[in-house]
C-alpha cells in the first residue's frame, strides 16, 4: 500500500534481522536504523500487538530490584528522550511515584526495601502522617507510610506503539508484520530465517520476541527457560483529576495511575486465566475483585468510578526475573533481549544497549549480569 | 450467592414474556434488568410518580404493556431492576452490579433477552447537539414525554422512521420532513403478500403515514440525510435522493431548517453478554449484523444459554413477545415442569404465530434492504468514535500507513475503547476496514470481548465476598507457566 510504514514481505537479504515487534525490538531497530544500519524487523502478528500494547505503562524506579536500578534509570532517560529529543511521542509523564504500605509488617518491609535501594543509589522521601496527606490527600487513611520517588514515570503503551513504528520506518528500518519465524539456521556464515512470508538471510540476528524468544533460541540449539505471566489490567471511565502520582504497593500487588485523558489504569500483576498456547487469556473474576479491592483500599474514591474494560496481557519473565540480554551462548552473531520483569520499562534501554553492542560501542551501563548464559539449561550449539 | 431455576437478562418484551410463561409453569425465575422500570425499550413508560392527561400514541399499547409489567409481581418471579449484568464468571453463574445488592446468581438455565441499540450512522454533523437516534428519541418521548427540539426532520431506513415521525407529529412537534432511504412504495407490490401475514401492523404503518401527511410534513422515500449543519447546535439538515445501489445524488440535495434531526438506520442486537459467554456468532445483516447462532429451542452454542428477542437478531416487538413466551415453555419443559406432550401443545400455537411474524419480517426486509451508504458521506473531519474523538480522516490516514487491522487501528487511535465500549463506532470501524481491505465485513476481525459487558461502578463490584488477599513472596519472580 502506498505510504505504508510496513513492508509486505521480508527482503532476501538484510544485515540485521530483529525478530519481535514489541518495545525491545522496536527500540533496537530504531537505534540501529538511526545509526545507518540495514535493519529488518519481523513480527509474527500485528506489530506492537501483544505485551507492549497491553501493559500498564508504569515506569517505576522504586519497584525495581537494586541490581536493575542502573538499567532502569537509563531506560527512563531513553523514554524521556524519545519525546524530548527524538520526536517520538510515547506519552511520557514523570509525576513521581508513591509506594504505599498499609500494615506494620508492610511499613517494616518498605523501610528495609527502600534502604536497600538507597544503597543502590536511588533517592527517596519517606512520608507518613500529615506529610503524606499533604502530598496525596486522596490516599486512604489506611495507608500508613509511603516512599516518594520523583523519578517514577509512565508512558502510554498505545501511543508509544504507533510512534515507535513510524520512527523506525522513517529511519529506514523495514518492518514486516504477520511474518512468523518458522525456522532458524546457520548457512554460509549468515542466518537463514524462514518465515510464513518467505525466507530471508541476515548477518546478525536479534531475538526480542518476549515469550516466543525461548522457542526461537531453541531453533539455534539454545535452551533458555522463560515463563509467562498473564497480568490483568483494568481501566476506568474518564474522571476529573483524582490522583496525580504513580502509585505502587510494597506488596507488589497494585499499580495505579491517572492518564492525561482522565482514565485511571489499575494493575498490579494479578493473574488472569488462560494458556500461552493458542493465546487464550481472560480476566479472572475473583482476582479482579481482589485487585479492585486493593485499589479502593488505597484510593477510596475509585469506588465511585465506573469500570470500562478489563484485559489480560502477557509478560515473559526469566526464572530470576532479570533481563536475558546479550549474545546467545555458543552463537556467532545471534543476540537476545527478553524476559525482564518489567520488560516495557526496560525496552528502550535494551534497544540502546543492543545497538551499542552491535555497533561496537561501550555500553551505557554495565550489562554483564544479564548475560543469557546464566540461564542455560541444556546443550547449546 | 442467589439461586434460581431460570435467570433472564433483560425485562423487555422478550424477557418478561419468558418470565411470565416460565413462572406460570412453576419455575422460580429471576429477571435482571438495567433499567429502573420494566418494559425495555418498546414498552418504556413514564416514571410512576409522573402524571399525564394527554392521550399519546403509546397509550394504544397500554393493555399489552400492563400485562407485561404485571409479570414483575407474578408468583415465582423475582425482578431485580437497576441490575447490570457484567460477566458470566462460570457456567450457570452471572455476576451483576446493583449497588449494595450486587453479587452473583446461579441458575439451571439462562435466557439472554438483551435487546438492541441504534446502529451508528455517521455523516458530517451527526454529533451536533440536536441530532438524536430514533431509539434515543423514543426513550425521551416514552420515558419523559420530552421532545428535544421544535422543528423536526426524521431520516433513516426501516419501520422505526414512520413510527418516530407519527409520534412526533402527534406529540406536537413541528414536523418538517420524514425521509426513508429505501424506495419502499416502489417495492410494496413485491412485499405486500408477506406483509399481510400481520395485517394489524400494516394498518398501523398506514396510520403512521397518514398522521405524518396530515401534520403537513413532507414524506419522501428514496431520500436520505447527507449532512447536519450548525454552529454549535443543529440549524439545518441536508437531504438528498439515494438510489437502490446506495448512491447519493448530491446535485438534487435540499436544505431544511430544523433544530431536531432524528436518525434511524436500524437497530443492532446487543451481543455483549453472548460474546463474553463465548457463544458462537453468525453474520445476519438483515437481522442487524452479528447474532448468536441458535439451535432448536433458542439454545446458543453454550449449553443452557438461550437467546431470544432483538438481542438474538432484530425481529421487532411482535417477534420478541412470542419468542419470549416460547422460551418460557422450553425452559419449563427442560426443567421438568412440563411433559413433552404438554410442552408440544403449548408450543404449537406460538410457533405458528412466530411463522407469521417471520413471513412478515421477510416482506419487511425486502422492503427496506439497502446497501449502507455512510462511508461515502464521511469527510476527513467526520467523527467516527465519539467517545475518543477519532475522525474518519485520522482512521483513513492510519489505514494508509499500514495500520489496517482492527487491533492496529484500535491501538493507534483508541477507536472503540471509550465509555460506549464501541457501541457507537465498532460497526463503522469494521465497515472502514472491510472497504479498505476488500474483505466482506463478516471477515473483519472483531475485537476480543472484554468484561465488563456494560460499565459498572467499581464499588458495586466489591460487594462480593472474596478470599483473603495473599501477598506474593517475591513479586518479581514469575507466576505463570513455563513456555520454553
Amino acid at each position: 500500500m502506498a505510504g505504508s510504514v510496513f513492508v509486505e514481505t521480508p527482503p532476501r537479504d538484510a544485515e540485521i534481522v530483529v525478530v519481535g515487534g514489541g518495545v525491545a525490538g522496536m527500540s533496537t531497530a530504531l537505534f540501529l536504523a538511526r545509526a545507518g544500519r540495514d535493519v529488518v524487523l519481523l513480527e509474527r502478528g500485528v506489530p506492537w500487538g501483544v505485551a507492549s500494547g497491553a501493559n500498564a505503562g508504569t515506569l517505576s524506579l522504586q519497584v525495581k530490584r537494586a541490581e536493575v536500578l542502573d538499567l532502569c534509570k537509563l531506560s527512563l532517560d531513553v523514554w524521556r528522550r524519545f519525546g524530548a529529543e527524538m520526536d517520538v511521542d510515547v506519552g511520557f509523564g514523570q509525576p513521581g511515584g508513591l509506594r504505599v504500605a498499609t500494615t506494620d509488617a508492610e511499613v517494616a518491609h518498605l523501610r528495609e526495601y527502600s534502604d536497600e535501594q538507597r544503597g543502590g543509589g536511588l533517592e527517596f522521601e519517606w512520608l507518613e502522617g500529615n506529610q503524606l496527606r499533604d502530598m496525596a490527600p486522596w490516599l486512604s487513611t489506611g495507608v500508613r507510610a509511603a516512599t516518594f520517588c520523583s523519578g517514577d514515570a509512565y508512558a502510554s503503551p498505545l501511543l508509544a506503539g504507533g510512534s515507535l513504528i513510524a520512527a523506525v520506518a522513517k529511519a529506514g528500518g523495514r518492518i514486516v508484520g504477520h511474518a512468523e519465524v518458522t525456522g532458524l539456521s546457520r548457512e554460509n556464515g549468515a542466518y537463514r530465517i524462514e518465515t510464513t512470508k518467505g525466507a530471508t538471510r541476515a548477518k546478525i540476528l536479534i531475538i526480542t520476541a518476549g515469550p516466543w524468544s525461548g522457542g526461537l533460541a531453541r531453533m539455534l540449539g539454545v535452551a533458555l527457560p522463560i515463563y509467562v505471566d498473564v497480568n490483568m489490567l483494568s481501566i476506568t471511565e474518564s474522571a476529573p483529576k483524582l490522583l496525580d502520582r504513580v502509585i505502587t504497593h510494597i506488596g507488589g500487588i497494585l499499580s495505579l495511575k491517572q492518564l492525561p485523558n482522565g482514565t485511571i489504569l489499575i494493575g498490579g500483576g494479578w493473574q488472569g486465566r488462560g494458556r500461552f498456547a493458542g493465546m487464550e487469556k481472560f480476566a479472572d473474576h475473583v482476582r479482579l475483585g481482589q485487585n479492585l479491592t486493593t485499589a479502593v483500599s488505597v484510593v477510596p474514591d475509585l469506588a465511585k468510578l465506573r469500570l470500562v474494560r478489563t484485559w489480560a496481557g502477557y509478560e515473559a519473565v526469566a526464572p530470576d526475573a532479570l533481563p536475558a540480554f546479550g549474545r546467545l551462548p555458543g552463537t556467532d552473531d545471534a543476540y537476545i533481549a527478553a524476559a525482564a520483569r518489567g520488560g516495557f520499562t526496560f525496552g528502550p534501554a535494551q534497544g540502546l544497549l543492543m545497538s551499542e553492542m552491535i555497533l561496537g560501542q561501550p555500553p551505557s551501563t554495565p550489562i554483564g549480569r544479564f548475560d543469557p548464559a546464566r540461564l542455560l539449561t541444556g546443550a547449546h550449539a | 450467592m442467589r439461586e434460581t431455576d431460570l435467570v433472564i437478562v433483560g425485562a423487555g418484551a422478550a424477557g418478561l414474556s419468558a418470565a411470565s410463561e416460565a413462572a406460570k409453569h412453576g419455575l422460580s425465575v429471576t429477571v435482571l434488568d438495567d433499567n429502573l422500570l420494566p418494559g425495555g425499550q418498546y414498552f418504556r413508560r413514564l416514571p410512576t410518580s409522573y402524571r399525564h392527561t394527554k392521550e399519546t400514541v403509546f397509550d394504544k399499547e397500554r393493555a399489552r404493556a400492563d400485562a407485561l409489567y404485571a409479570t414483575t409481581g407474578q408468583k415465582g418471579v423475582t425482578y431485580l431492576n437497576d441490575a447490570v449484568v457484567w460477566e458470566a464468571p462460570e457456567d450457570g453463574v452471572l455476576a451483576f452490579a446493583r449497588g449494595a445488592d450486587s453479587g452473583r446468581i446461579r441458575a439451571k438455565l439462562t435466557i439472554i433477552a438483551s435487546g438492541a441499540h441504534d446502529r451508528p450512522a455517521p455523516f458530517p454533523g451527526w454529533t451536533l447537539p440536536g441530532v438524536v437516534t430514533a431509539g434515543g428519541l423514543q426513550n425521551l418521548l416514552k420515558g419523559q414525554r420530552v421532545i428535544p427540539g421544535r422543528r423536526a426532520v426524521v431520516a433513516g431506513n426501516g419501520p422505526l422512521v414512520l413510527l418516530v415521525g407519527a409520534t412526533l407529529a402527534r406529540a406536537g412537534a413541528e414536523l418538517r420532513e420524514v425521509v426513508e432511504a429505501a424506495p419502499i412504495l416502489k417495492r410494496l407490490a413485491g412485499s405486500i403478500a408477506d406483509l399481510l401475514a400481520m395485517p394489524k401492523i400494516v394498518r398501523q404503518a398506514a396510520d403512521y403515514r397518514l398522521a405524518i401527511m396530515k401534520s403537513g410534513a413532507k414524506l419522501r422515500t428514496g431520500w436520505t440525510v447527507i449532512e447536519a449543519r450548525g454552529a454549535n447546535e443543529l440549524e439545518e439538515v441536508v437531504l438528498a435522493p439515494i438510489d437502490e445501489a446506495g448512491k447519493v445524488n448530491r446535485s438534487r440535495s435540499r436544505t431544511v431548517k430544523a433544530d431536531l434531526l432524528v436518525v434511524g438506520f436500524g437497530l443492532m442486537p446487543s451481543i455483549e453478554m453472548v460474546r463474553l459467554m463465548d457463544c458462537k456468532l453468525e453474520w445476519k445483516p438483515l437481522r442487524g449484523g452479528w447474532v448468536p447462532v441458535r439451535g432448536a429451542n433458542f439454545e446458543t452454542s453454550r449449553p443452557g444459554v438461550l437467546a431470544v428477542g432483538d438481542g438474538a437478531g432484530i425481529g421487532g416487538v411482535e417477534m420478541a413477545l412470542r419468542e419470549g413466551k416460547l422460551a418460557g415453555v422450553i425452559a419449563a419443559e427442560r426443567l421438568g415442569k412440563l411433559s413433552r406432550d404438554q410442552a408440544a401443545s403449548l408450543k404449537a400455537p406460538i410457533q405458528s404465530e412466530i411463522a407469521k411474524v417471520e413471513t412478515f419480517r421477510r416482506g419487511l426486509e425486502r422492503l427496506y434492504a439497502m446497501p449502507p451508504a455512510f462511508l461515502d458521506l464521511l469527510t476527513p473531519e467526520t467523527i467516527v468514535c465519539r467517545c475518543e474523538d477519532v475522525t474518519a480522516g485520522e482512521l483513513r490516514a492510519r489505514q494508509d500507513a499500514g495500520f489496517g487491522s482492527t487491533a492496529a487501528l484500535k491501538g493507534t487511535t483508541r477507536t472503540t475503547m471509550g465509555r460506549c465500549q464501541g457501541r457507537n463506532c465498532l460497526r463503522t470501524l469494521l465497515a472502514l476496514i472491510a472497504q479498505a481491505s476488500g474483505q466482506p465485513i463478516d471477515q473483519v476481525m472483531m475485537p476480543r470481548p472484554r468484561l465488563p459487558a456494560r460499565l459498572v461502578t467499581i464499588g458495586d463490584l466489591l460487594q462480593e465476598e472474596l478470599p483473603p488477599i495473599e501477598m506474593p513472596k517475591d513479586p518479581h519472580l514469575p507466576r505463570g507457566e513455563q513456555v520454553s
